[in-house]
């Protein structure tokens, strides 16, 4: 047993010895030529393990088509997706991975709360982050010279969410959120907007514990306000549970869930009958797009299998990248970051792109999906 | 059973290997490896996580004070960590101040925290204490996911580097908690075999032999719970310099499991022990990192392994007492 | 308010199922048995793979498949809960405490992951829903289901009261508790007694997984955590290692929060259960009904 700790040891000493020439004595060679790096930080472990792998599908479709048409200035670019686990201190190591490999461009991140501590890391080896999932505000708040977020943000969602409120008539509103960062920013912002004089007036704002299966108690204190409009900020485990059980406690008025919960899964929780009419605010997908089926059957036919959540921002993010990189002439992460801040009318799936000077996207492209026999579709697009 | 067959048919100094690993210099020789290991690679990520590893170090030698060398499970220590990371995170961005000038703060909030919760459970007993710290864990972190002035479930973000400077470089950083660390594990050490140490073996030992022959036992046991809560606030304000941004999720029971993890994998009571099996627990999974799925049920498997066939872990404590004790236990 | 007291005895029920495995193998030797709460996940997964493997037999009659399919669970977590005690428990006894917790912490990891390197990371959703019509009694709208479940659960725990207080095997059971050592001497086969008490402690775990599965319909690996802490807690309010208070205990946590969130909502409802139980055990370690014991030295 002793010999077992001491040969622990001893590996990782040889470890890092064998590592040799990137020590402090060692020599720093930059790669100028060659393939050009792109990184992704997307947990493929933990409980977030399902979301990682669209991600990096999305990613490598968008790196397949660019190498296809003869890659970036003559040089083609690689995928290297790092699993960040959805925890701040693996992140945090799979992003100082990645800036040791040199990448040229981040296009990872999906919990925010993990992201947050990886921009430092980036942001020091001037690595330019366009986001494709993680969108709280905190991202865009330090005013980072290289981040960029590609996904709509609380805000522009909460915006969404208020419009469709006043249009479908609704009076009084409770909202729900799961005390993630990510699903509270909506909530506190929708209820900010509603607390504003003129259209629906709010009951209250409330939080559930994620990962129970009873909310009865919840519920009950929601429904004591008499709500004819509720609104759930969080993901589809606790939105179908939501759903279910507020039809079960007798509540008839209108249910609208957030992005997060924009998944098959939330209706196989919910039961069809209890999630027929569930609205949901959600970013533009390949599903609700006419004329994105082409994009769908090439990734099924590349991957096997259907895209999923974030699939569509995380090639969009790749080809954002890459068109930065050619304006720049190269991988210089300021001349990238330039270059970014300059794109006006890049056609990606949530329409033409322009970031505005926090670095989000100007147009947040949030359209109201509806459940109509058992599955999400278009109903309005706000426009 | 094998163990203590390997105990009889090593006994201490039997082997050059044996000789070394009882060596004074040991805890030496370990810091001149962390000392030239930058040498050998010094790419961000290696940085990144040989300074985790390093804070990880300080957690679990913190966890052996209150587990190791005074007996009590504490499920829960991942609120002190938080506490001391949030205080330091706090101070330092609402008055700008560089992390190291927040210590005197982390020391009192950790002390507190300390008393707070140590203070009316460490009377109960030592099962209870278990579930009532994994308690205190969930609501520490449950309360810093609501308020508002510890940033909710997005926490604090933009905290200043040891010095002040943002971040600064990770090879200087590497060093200066390195160098921390090192004096922590040092004192903790020292701490083990003052008169109070020795009060808290004879308290793990034999509680209600202890308080019979006048050592007082709650304030003893008060003691080891402050120390702990102290050694892993400052472990929280090295974990806030690296990260710069902190939030809930890092402090979970999961956390407070792996630190316990390295401390019963290294030899509970044992410092090179705890020291050795932290590094290994917090390198190990970035080394299999396709194998990051399986970690906690090996890591549950190993527990009640080691329980059962090593009790004394990897590296276990020696002294005359103990090992007369441990082998009194073995013939249990 | 009505409203409120339903909500909580219903979720009480759930509390008090596991509590009861909690509190007996804790009366029968003094052991926290923190796996026990992922016994309670496990039966949500057996039963979970027991009704896909049913397939369409199920959609025929879905409340009878489920009480076949929970007593054939009940059977599948007692054997889990035995195999547990005797692995990781049995060779341990006798040994200082702190081993012995140390082991369940892992007992409980193994079983978590364990169950997530088979089943996976995702929620899985029941593929039978208990649906029922409502009624309103006294204000309260109960449904069918919540009828049908609370009187499976009194029942369970109705036959636990009476195999305890009335059977040679509880006869033996209470003997242990009181001194294991005598009880041997005595002609009791101790081994046995703990062991059939795992089976049972664990076999109403798992039953509670399972109606759980078949109510919410949402099951994951991690089910068990929270629900073990609350149960933890139910058994210290009521008098950890006494079965009728146990039951009030969950009962009484089921009110507390569902009153809790109440009065201090939804985001601090864990905070209020804990912060019951710190208060419980500082104040009054014995519970509601619990004796003062004594700690043997």
């Amino acid at each position: 047993m002793k010999k077992l700790a001491l040969g622990v040891v001893l590996g990782a000493a040889s470890l890092t010895v064998s590592a040799c020439g990137q020590g402090l004595l060692g020599s720093d060679d930059a790669a100028d030529s060659g393939p050009i790096v792109i990184g992704m930080v997307v947990p493929l472990s933990g409980a977030s393990a399902d979301i990682g792998p669209y991600m990096k599908n999305g990613a490598q479709m968008a790196v397949d088509e660019i190498n296809a048409r003869g890659g970036v200035h003559g040089r083609t670019l690689r995928l290297r997706a790092e699993d960040g686990a959805c925890d701040p201190k693996t992140a945090v190591a799979a992003a100082s991975k990645l800036v040791a490999a040199k990448i040229a461009v981040s296009v990872g991140g999906y919990c925010s709360g993990a992201t947050l501590p990886t921009l430092p890391v980036f942001d020091r080896a001037k690595i330019p982050m366009i986001i494709p999932a993680a969108n709280s505000t905190e991202l865009v708040e330090q005013r980072l010279k290289h981040v960029f977020l590609l996904n709509g943000t609380g805000d522009q969602q909460a915006l969404a969410a208020m419009s469709w409120m006043s249009k479908s008539g609704a009076k009084k509103v409770a909202v729900l959120h799961d005390n993630t960062s990510y699903s509270k920013d909506i909530a506190t912002r929708t209820a900010a907007a509603l607390d504003e004089p003129g259209g629906p007036e709010k009951t209250g704002l409330d939080a559930v514990n994620p990962g129970e299966s009873d909310y009865s108690a919840n519920i009950a204190n929601v429904l004591k306000a008499n709500p004819d409009f509720i609104y759930w900020t969080g993901y589809y485990q606790e939105g179908g549970l939501l759903v279910r059980q507020f039809r079960q406690a007798g509540y008839e008025g209108d249910f609208m869930v957030g992005d997060g919960s924009v998944d098959a899964k939330l209706v196989k929780i919910a039961g069809e009958r209890a999630a027929e009419g569930v609205y949901a605010t959600m970013t533009q997908t390949p599903g609700t797009i006419e004329g994105a089926g082409g994009w769908i059957a090439a990734y099924k036919r590349k991957f096997g299998s259907d895209p999923g959540p974030y699939s569509t921002q995380s090639y969009d993010a790749v080809r954002v990248a890459a068109e930065a990189v050619t304006k720049a002439g190269g991988t210089d992460g300021d001349k990238v970051a330039k270059q970014l801040e300059a794109i006006d009318g890049f056609p990606i799936f949530s329409g033409p792109l322009r970031f505005t000077p926090r670095h989000t996207l100007s147009n947040g492209g949030f359209v109201i999906l509806v459940v109509k026999d058992g599955a999400f579709e278009l109903h309005d697009a706000l426009k | 059973m094998t163990a203590v067959r390997d105990r009889v048919a090593r006994r201490p100094g039997t082997s050059a290997v044996s000789r070394l690993l009882e060596s004074r210099h040991l805890g030496w020789a370990g810091l001149a490896m962390g000392l030239a290991a930058p040498f050998a690679i010094a790419t961000p990520y290696a940085m990144n996580i040989m300074t985790s590893a390093v804070i990880f170090v300080m957690l679990a030698v913190g966890l052996n004070i209150v587990v190791g060398y005074c007996g009590l499970l504490d499920l829960g220590f991942a609120a002190f960590f938080a506490v001391g990371a949030y205080t330091s995170g706090l101070v330092a961005t609402r008055l700008g101040w560089p992390l190291l000038a927040t210590i005197p703060f982390v020391v009192v909030a950790t002390v507190t925290a300390g008393i707070v919760i140590g203070g009316p459970t460490l009377r109960l007993r030592s099962d209870y204490l278990a579930i009532v710290t994994l308690g205190f864990g969930e609501i520490v972190r449950i309360i810093a996911n609501n308020l508002d002035v510890t940033g909710g479930p997005s926490g604090i973000y933009g905290i200043p580097g040891l010095f002040g400077d943002h971040a600064g470089d990770p090879v200087v950083f590497y060093y200066a908690v390195l160098l921390i660390v090192a004096a922590a594990v040092l004192l903790a050490g020292r701490l083990g075999r003052s008169r109070l140490g020795r009060a808290w073996r004879f308290v793990r030992e034999d509680e209600d032999a202890a308080e019979a022959m006048g050592v007082h036992t709650y304030r003893v046991k008060l003691a080891a719970y402050i120390a702990g809560a102290v050694w892993g606030g400052l472990a929280g304000v090295l974990f806030a310099a690296q990260l710069s941004a902190i939030s809930p999720a890092s402090f979970t029971f999961l956390q407070s499991a792996l630190v316990l993890m390295a401390v019963v994998l290294g030899g509970m009571g044992s410092t090179p022990g705890v020291v050795i099996g932290a590094v290994v627990i917090s390198l190990l999974p970035e080394i299999l990192r396709d194998l990051a799925d399986y970690r906690f049920f090996v890591f549950g498997v190993l527990l009640i392994a080691m329980m059962i066939s090593r009790p004394q872990g990897l590296w276990p404590h020696r002294s005359r007492e103990t090992a007369r004790t441990a082998a009194r236990s073995e013939e249990a | 308010m009505s409203q409120l007291i339903w909500n909580g005895l219903f979720v009480g029920s759930f509390y008090a199922l596991v509590a009861l495995g909690y509190t007996m193998v804790y009366g029968i030797i003094k052991l926290l048995n923190f796996a026990h709460g992922d016994l309670y996940m496990l039966g949500a997964f057996t039963g979970f793979a027991m009704l896909g493997a049913m397939g369409g037999l199920v959609h025929s009659s879905s409340l009878l498949a489920l009480l076949a399919v929970l007593v054939l669970t009940m059977i599948t977590t007692g054997t889990a809960g035995l195999a547990i005690e005797r692995v990781a428990y049995r060779p341990l006894r006798g040994t200082p405490r702190l081993s012995l917790l140390i082991t369940a912490v892992g007992a409980s990891f193994a079983l978590e992951y364990g169950t997530r390197i088979v089943a996976g990371p995702n929620p899985r959703v029941y593929p039978v829903r208990l649906d029922g019509v409502s009624v309103t009694v006294l204000g309260a709208r109960v449904t069918m289901q919540q009828l049908v479940l609370m009187g499976i659960s009194l029942a369970l725990m109705a036959g636990l009261a009476l195999l305890i207080g009335r059977t040679r095997q509880g006869r033996a059971m209470r003997a242990i508790a009181l001194d294991p050592k005598a009880s041997l001497l005595m002609g009791v086969n101790v081994d046995a007694v703990i062991a059939r008490t795992f089976f049972i402690g664990s076999a109403m775990a798992g039953a509670a997984g399972v109606m759980a599965g078949g109510y919410y319909g949402k099951i994951d690996f991690l089910m068990g955590f929270i629900i073990g802490l609350k149960a933890f807690t139910a058994a210290v309010i009521g008098g950890i290692g006494n079965v009728p208070g146990t039951m009030l205990g969950a009962l009484v946590l089921g009110m507390l929060e569902s009153f809790g969130t109440h009065w201090v909502g939804g985001e601090w409802r864990d905070v209020f259960a804990f912060g019951f139980l710190i208060l419980f055990l500082t104040v009054r370690p014995t519970g509601l009904l619990g004796e003062r014991v004594t700690e043997r030295v």
